[in-house]
């Protein structure tokens, strides 16, 4: 009885969004190796075309701590300024997918995408260029 | 007709689920603000520039209140399609549909790109994401900057440069085109447009120039085609050059018109900060300007309270002192037609859309209470000079005038 309900717990924990790391991860076949918070921040910002973001949901936690921690924008004001982007016709919203998995799809088919994942799901199919603490 | 634009534009989200299930199909986005506005003052109306009425002690939806739908479609990796529909009030006091902008988009390499067909005109800072509420702080751009140039977008093409230097990002856009405007009741040309547009954003500093300028003809506008025959009629009456030459200054017939402005941005640490600084300059009846705004905000939590002020003032305008004096011997009426004809001309400088001056005081507050969609409330305390910027003014009006207004932004 105690055990499963400790693991509940310690799982519950690792899902809140304060103590969640992100990793930024693009295909492993990309030739990037390392990115800087600002280089990150360009291309989700909608500053910089050259790689192309990868969205998580709307209401996923994750994007929210990304949005946080390498933008310091909060998810109204990225999408503020996401807006301006779209409605000026300069740039498409980035396209959103379901999850993290999802999101290791995308990458791993597109060596030009860029997305963010937890760190926990990680792995062999995409390479960390950043991880954000 | 306009009801069929509004209709089709109105049905369009319901088909883009099907639309955008598919990957490469057409993208469609939209905006929208549904606003009430209030004035204190029923003298005259408050209205945006390029509205042919507005709110005068009494509620109305049709100052702030606007619908925009975009479609985009990217064709492969450097060609890609977009049009964006706009229904608002507009200048001829009805709700109308009109095409913002419908371009073909070629990238030619990362850091350059060519549009072509109807563009935004990158005359003022927010000049293309102008009337997207949610992408602004303010509820409207303060009219004291943005009603000096009545042309928002350009028929012809612009070419964008797009390079960092180190942290830095430098933007570059040159438009080049011409663009036909209704306005109440008359129109606005602009022909050889030509607009530049540099942007340099740093972190969370964006600093801007623009310089445009075009030939502009203001056609059908009665009262001027007016004063311009009636000065032409006493000048060759009274074989008078000067009043000649200042009919040929008043008249806008492919007048060369400028706009240099200058643009900060910067949204650090909860700071918010846009200024815009601009001088109108043109060979025609339209005054030469100084207008600028600042505003000022502080972001705390969803709440974002921010305070505005904004100017307009005239360096140069049209005067009667141009018209001169009747020689010695003429007949008293030749002095009394100058006299006339004086006053009229004196009355150009604040008589018209964009022309007069004004100041403006305002206080407002952006809430993001939800997803993509944020609640502002704003107070203006508008001091015109004459009739300022205000439309339908009535005799007696004098400001200062108070005008409220709350609205829904949102994106979809």
């Amino acid at each position: 009885m105690k055990k499963p309900f400790i693991a509940a717990l310690a799982a519950s924990a690792f899902s809140l969004p304060a103590l969640a790391e992100v990793a930024v991860v693009v295909s492993a076949k990309a030739a990037e190796s390392s990115l800087t918070r600002e280089q990150v921040a360009q291309f989700f910002l909608g500053k910089s075309t050259t790689m192309t973001p990868i969205d998580q949901a709307d209401s996923a936690a994750v994007r929210a701590e990304f949005y946080k921690k390498v933008a310091d924008k909060d998810a109204a004001q990225a999408k503020a300024l996401w807006s301006k982007l779209v409605f000026t016709g300069k740039a498409t919203m980035p396209k959103e997918v379901a999850d993290n998995a999802a999101v290791k799809a995308a990458v791993a088919a597109n060596p030009k995408a860029i997305g963010y994942i937890d760190k926990s799901a990680v792995d062999a199919t995409v390479k960390v260029v950043y991880t954000a603490q | 007709m306009n009801k069929k634009i509004l209709a089709s534009l109105l049905a369009l989200p319901l088909i883009a689920p099907v639309a955008m299930a598919q990957d490469n199909a057409v993208k469609i986005s939209g905006f929208g603000t549904a606003a009430l506005t209030w004035s204190d003052d029923e003298r005259a109306q408050f209205g945006r520039p390029n509205q042919a009425s507005g709110a005068a002690d009494n509620f109305r939806t049709g100052v702030d209140s606007n619908l925009g739908l975009q479609a985009d479609y990217a064709v492969n990796s450097w060609l890609s399609l977009t049009a964006q529909g706009l229904v608002r009030h507009d200048g001829e006091d009805h709700y109308g549909a009109e095409l913002s902008w419908a371009f073909a988009k070629f990238r030619i390499s990362d850091e350059l790109s060519v549009r072509v067909g109807r563009v935004g005109a990158p005359i003022f800072m927010i000049s293309d994401y102008r009337n997207v509420g949610y992408a602004n702080t303010m509820l409207r751009p303060p009219a004291e900057v943005y009603s000096q140039v009545p042309f928002n977008n350009v028929d012809g093409a612009d070419v964008t440069w797009h390079r960092d230097f180190g942290n830095t990002s430098v933007t570059s856009q040159l438009a080049v085109g011409t663009i036909k405007t209704p306005l109440t009741g008359f129109h606005a040309r602009g022909k050889n447009i030509l607009a530049l547009n540099v942007v340099a954003e740093n972190g969370p500093f964006t600093l801007r120039a623009g310089h445009a300028r075009v030939k502009v003809t203001i056609d059908d506008l009665a009262s001027l085609n007016t004063l311009v025959g009636s000065l032409r009629a006493a000048g060759a009456g009274y074989r008078l050059p000067q009043v000649n030459a200042l009919a040929d200054e008043i008249q806008a017939d492919g007048a060369k018109g400028t706009f240099n402005s200058l643009g900060l941005a910067m949204d650090w640490n909860n700071f918010v900060v846009q200024t815009e600084f601009a001088k109108r300059k043109t060979d025609t009846y339209i005054n030469d300007t100084t207008s600028w705004y600042l505003m000022g905000g502080y972001r705390i939590g969803k709440f974002l309270p921010y305070y505005t002020r904004s100017e307009l003032k005239i360096d140069g305008a049209v005067n009667a002192s141009q018209l001169g004096a009747c020689p010695a011997g003429y007949p008293a009426a030749c002095s009394a037609t100058l006299q006339q004809l004086g006053s009229a001309v004196n009355r150009v400088p604040f008589t018209g859309i964009g022309q007069g001056e004004q100041s403006t005081d305002t206080i407002g507050v952006r809430w993001d209470f939800a997803r993509s969609v944020a609640l502002k409330v704003q107070v203006d305390r508008v001091k015109p000079k004459g009739n300022g910027l205000f439309i339908n003014a009535q005799p007696g009006f004098a400001g200062p005038v108070t005008v409220g207004a709350i609205a829904l932004d949102f994106i979809f």
